[in-house]
């Protein structure tokens, strides 16, 4: 699938920064279905919370969003959930278009 | 300091200013240290608590931006710890920290931390507080420079003032010790334990009778050199100088262990050094010189004494008459001392070079002072 349906418009002064935190994000996905398939629900907590954060200072707010979703989920320790949001985060990083301005 | 002076040191303060972002999420800390770096600062990153505190230790920055969550001590410990350190204490700290997040924003604060960043970073929130931390890191440079210039000058004013009792070595210890007080110069007098040490030259009267007035000046400045460089190489302190005649004192302004010991020292460096040229002024005009001393020990008072019109550091008191007495009735290249000062030297004097002169009445003096003249003094 490469329809291009979440669009991200970023600031052109961060532009330098973007591939590399492209990067992690998808190194990340990984990790969250390692821990997931491990049952690891302090490291999915850790990896939620640390979305949280990064993602709105870049501009990706829906990185943000399902940072918080994961780390309550994790909480909760509700597998079901996890599996929905990381799913949603797989989906979200292969359809992301980052526009700069 | 001038206005160009500061304005030149604001610019330099802003392009010095550093910053250490800690942070263990790679993306964060690089967020961070990139908006700053954009502002003209620098920025370094930490990957957590222990890089920190290490990075910290061998460069300073000028501003750490903080995370609460990280491997190994967290970001209230780190805080704590740096706020702990007098020599890292007033560096700001800015702790990250969610939003909602009051209760670590409490815990911040009891940590010592100076301002807080919200997750996720604005940045102009980001660049307001850093710039506000900046100004004032700016304001207290300054401000610490000024001071530092301020007691430099008020260093040198007290070594203008005080360098013509004080040799250049002692001069330069005072001022070491000096620290933010007055040190040894304080506006009050004290009463200390002090050597009195007087020397005046014999026999010059009868050579400024048939001597011209530039001879005398040339030659008193020869014996008054001869005399000062004996007493500054004792560390000594001049309090006086009239006519041939010079006041030293010891343990005085600073302690000196060995007071009674650098006076005698310094006695028979001046009878020795200045033979030689009293020969020459014996052979120039058939007249015998010499210099006499007086030694005694006690207790005087030291202080700024004077009108506000004159003042002049000095010590008064009963060794300072008795000395002055003992000095008087010196013969050329004798030295004289006060029984107490005697004693205090007598292990380092030979027995054989000792003279009692038995307990003679001084003018002034209700009792009888023991009178002691040491040998070994003459050239």
């Amino acid at each position: 699938m490469t329809d291009s349906t979440y669009t991200v418009v970023v600031a052109q002064d961060i532009a330098d920064l973007v591939p590399v935190f492209m990067s992690n994000r998808k190194k990340e996905l990984e990790t969250l279905r390692t821990a997931l398939t491990a049952q690891d629900f302090a490291q999915l907590r850790q990896l939620g919370h640390r979305m949280k954060g990064v993602g709105n200072s870049y501009g990706f707010s829906k990185v943000s969003d399902l940072g918080k979703s994961i780390e309550e989920s994790a909480i909760s320790e509700d597998r079901t959930a996890l599996d929905a949001s990381i799913n949603d985060y797989a989906d979200y990083l292969a359809r992301v278009n980052v526009v700069y301005e | 300091m001038s206005d160009l002076t500061v304005s030149q040191q604001r610019i330099a303060a802003k392009s010095e200013f550093s910053v250490l972002v800690v942070d263990d999420d790679q993306d964060m800390a690089g967020y961070l240290a990139h908006m700053l770096r954009r502002e003209g600062m620098e920025a370094d990153t930490a990957a957590d608590g222990n890089a920190a505190l290490a990075r910290v230790v061998a460069s300073p920055p000028d501003l750490i931006i903080l995370d609460v969550l990280m491997p190994g001590p967290s970001g209230f410990e780190v805080c704590r710890r740096l706020k702990a350190d007098p020599s890292t204490a007033l560096i700001p700290i800015v702790l990250i920290t969610a939003l909602d997040d009051s209760e670590s924003r409490v815990r911040g604060i009891e940590a010592g931390a100076d301002d807080f960043l919200s997750k996720p970073v604005n940045r102009e929130e980001l660049l307001a507080r850093v710039n506000t931390l900046r100004k004032l890191h700016v304001t207290r440079r300054e401000l610490e420079q000024r001071r530092l210039a301020a007691e430099i000058e008020r260093k040198e004013t007290i070594r203008k003032a005080f360098s013509r009792y004080i040799s250049p070595s002692l001069a330069e210890r005072i001022i070491q010790d000096l620290g933010a007080r007055d040190g040894p110069f304080r506006a009050n007098a004290q009463r200390i334990e002090v050597v009195a040490l007087f020397a005046d030259l014999r026999g010059f009267t009868q050579i400024t009778e048939h001597t011209e007035v530039g001879d005398v000046v040339e030659m008193l400045n020869d014996y008054f050199a001869i005399l000062t460089e004996a007493a500054y190489q004792q560390d000594g302190t001049i309090f006086n100088m009239a006519g041939d005649s010079l006041l030293i004192g010891f343990n005085v302004p600073l302690p000196q262990k060995d007071a009674a010991v650098r006076a005698l020292q310094c006695a028979r460096e001046m009878v020795v050094r200045f033979a030689p040229v009293g020969r020459q002024w014996e052979h120039r005009f058939g007249i015998a010189t010499g210099v006499g001393i007086g030694i005694c020990r006690g207790e005087a008072i030291i202080g700024n004494i004077g009108s506000p019109h004159y003042m002049s550091y000095t010590i008064i008191g009963n060794p300072v008459n008795t000395a002055a007495r003992l000095m008087q009735m010196a013969a050329a290249n004798e030295i004289l001392v006060c029984g107490r000062f005697y004693e205090s030297v007598r292990e380092f004097v030979p027995e054989q070079d000792v003279r009692s002169r038995g307990n003679v009445a001084l003018r002034g003096r209700s009792e009888p002072t023991p009178v002691f003249c040491i040998a070994g003094s003459r050239p």
